[in-house]
């Protein structure tokens, strides 16, 4: 370990040339071995009960590593529930919930950001507070899909992606950080708002809308909630599918396992191209509030 | 003079009017969508949420006024004082056990030489999970008897097997440490941006001032932390009153009512009894106790980003 090298942070290389700050730096780095395989475990154990043949399953003591791999209860789970119908639905509602999220809340945002008309402060505030109060209004909101004709339909999630208060601080967050001088040159120009919009702050606005699609798409692929309330069993996405699996009765052990990994597996895929992305973004959130 | 005064207002008001008119219609017409989305699927729910907890419903027509009856009726429910310590019990166990473990670990992680960027995936990796399956795979490993992987966990180290979720004292903390798993690596990564922003000067010129670790842990880095820190918590504490569908999916509330919370109740009464008033009445009982913690967040929001 190249001691000598650490210039930065708490401990550097002046303390760790005594042993009782060496023994700190290895102490700490057990912790973390230790917290990161509690982060794994749980991942893993699914991951080997999926393809862990049924008679180990429901033997008595059950094994916790397989003495054998069958990768046939990944096939069976699958066509035993159908699951490429839920893949679907999931992939449905994400497509027309990303569109609403970045459509509406982005050029919400932008209004906010850089036209800044009559009533910008009051909305502002409204935005704050309804960011932070969000399990009060169930029942009314229900009644209101209700009479709105929604049940049963996805167009109700879509449009509640379309409505999300801390996206539309987050886009004018970044806005903000956009030199005005860009805007005012295009208006000297001639171009019209809309155009400027699209021509303009779009191509510069890559980065936000790559963190609000991923916290789109990651949210839409848990959401549980409403689509339980809305969603007809044909429709239903991958999360509320889950749900329905765990109570019932003709699925085994092993089967429900191997479904838990479907659906983790794609947030996962994602996660191994994007965590970048998905860091910055997380910190992004964390600092603007 | 006055007259005059008038008549000049009155003269130059419709040009007036049409030239905010026109500075304004650009912004107003991009807002329209999202300010009308909002109103039907946000603002109207909660204002019609609270002026119908006053309200006899019919279905989800009001039919009389009935002032606090349903209020009455929810706080004298047998069961909401047990639901409310509950709600209390979620987050203080979430301060104790989810609240200081990602600060700890980001400090130590932002010390270490290698691994840093695998200990950060292996760390966030439960957060990309869905909550469903989060719950459903922390339910089989909470599981009773033989099949649970911490009783054969502690089979193997010759132990008895234990009771996890079906034990009334240890269900909340069981499902905290569950939701602490999946949002721990989220918490972590914010702690670690902010660490990386303390300026190394300040550490060099306490060496020189011969100031020991500890008084560098509290007089530079807990200082310059401080503000996410307060951030985080309140940010913690406002999410977990609200819990509702980790208590919906592991024990539905139970046993015997021992992991119930308000979140619950509420969507209970709205979806499982079909009590549109009750769950109006406590939706408003969460929400004032909500509003309190928001204006504490919103203060120290304001003070942290100025």
């Amino acid at each position: 370990m190249k001691f000598n090298e650490k210039t930065d942070g708490l401990i550097n290389f002046s303390d760790l040339k005594k042993t009782r700050f060496k023994l700190l730096y290895w102490t700490m780095f057990a912790i973390l071995i230790f917290i990161s395989l509690i982060c794994i475990i749980p991942i893993l154990w699914v991951v080997i009960s999926a393809i862990k043949p049924m008679d180990e399953m429901y033997r008595v003591p059950p094994t916790i590593i397989p003495e054998s791999l069958d990768f046939n209860v990944l096939k069976n789970a699958w066509q035993k529930v159908q699951f490429g119908k839920y893949f679907l639905n999931s992939f449905i509602l994400i497509a027309g919930a990303w569109v609403c999220d970045v459509f509406f809340n982005g050029i919400c945002g932008y209004a906010l950001s850089r036209l800044k008309p009559k009533g910008t402060n009051l909305i502002m505030t409204l935005l704050f507070w309804t960011m932070l109060i969000s399990g009060i209004s169930m029942v009314p909101l229900y009644e209101t899909f209700v009479t709105l004709g929604g049940v049963g339909h996805f167009w109700p999630l879509w449009l509640q992606a379309g409505c999300n208060a801390f996206n539309v601080m987050l886009f004018r967050n970044f806005f903000n950080s956009i030199p005005m001088a860009y805007i005012e040159a295009a208006r000297i120009d001639g171009l019209s708002e809309i155009k400027i919009f699209f021509k303009i702050i779009v191509p510069l606005s890559i980065p936000v809308i790559m963190v609000v699609t991923i916290f789109s798409v990651s949210h839409q692929w848990s959401n549980f909630m409403w689509p339980y309330l809305l969603l007809g069993e044909d429709k239903i996405p991958v999360a509320v599918k889950l749900f329905m699996i765990d109570s019932s009765e003709n699925i085994m052990d092993n089967e429900k396992m191997a479904i838990m990994l479907f659906s983790i597996l794609p947030p996962a895929i994602m996660y191994c191209f994007f965590s970048k992305r998905i860091m910055g973004g997380v910190s992004m959130t964390g600092i603007k509030g | 003079m006055k007259n005059n005064t008038k008549k000049q207002f009155s003269g130059a008001f419709p040009s007036v009017f049409k030239k905010t008119l026109k500075r304004n219609m650009p912004g107003w017409t991009l807002l329209l969508p999202s300010i009308v989305l909002f109103i039907v699927i946000v603002w109207r729910p909660i204002i019609v949420g609270v002026l119908y907890s006053f309200f006899k419903l019919n279905g989800f027509h009001p039919v009389g006024f009935v002032g606090f009856d349903n209020f009455i009726k929810v706080i004298t429910d047998s069961n909401f004082i047990k639901t409310l310590f509950n709600t209390f019990k979620y987050v203080i166990w979430s301060l104790i056990i989810g609240f200081p473990l990602p600060l700890l670990t980001a400090v130590m992680l932002n010390e270490m030489l290698a691994g840093k960027q695998y200990f950060k995936i292996s760390t966030y990796l439960p957060g990309i999970i869905p909550g469903i399956a989060v719950c459903l795979i922390w339910k089989t490993l909470y599981g009773e008897g033989d099949g649970g992987l911490l009783n054969m966990l502690l089979a193997k180290l010759n132990m008895g097997s234990a009771t996890w979720l079906a034990d009334g004292n240890k269900v909340i903390p069981l499902i905290v440490v569950m939701m602490s798993w999946q949002g721990f690596g989220g918490t972590l990564i914010m702690y670690l941006a902010s660490l990386q922003g303390i300026n190394q000067e300040l550490y060099e010129a306490a060496r020189i001032d011969g100031a020991g670790f500890f008084k560098r842990f509290t007089h530079i880095l807990l200082p310059h932390m401080s503000g996410i820190i307060l951030l985080v918590l309140v940010r913690q504490i406002i999410s977990v009153f609200q819990v509702t569908e980790q208590p919906l999916i592991m024990t539905d509330g139970g046993p015997n009512g021992a992991s119930l919370t308000l979140g619950l109740t509420n969507w209970r009464y709205a979806f499982k009894f079909g009590q549109y008033e009750k769950s109006l009445a406590l939706g408003v009982v969460a929400f004032l106790i909500l509003i309190g913690l928001s204006i504490i967040y919103h203060i120290l929001d304001k003070k942290i980003n100025d």
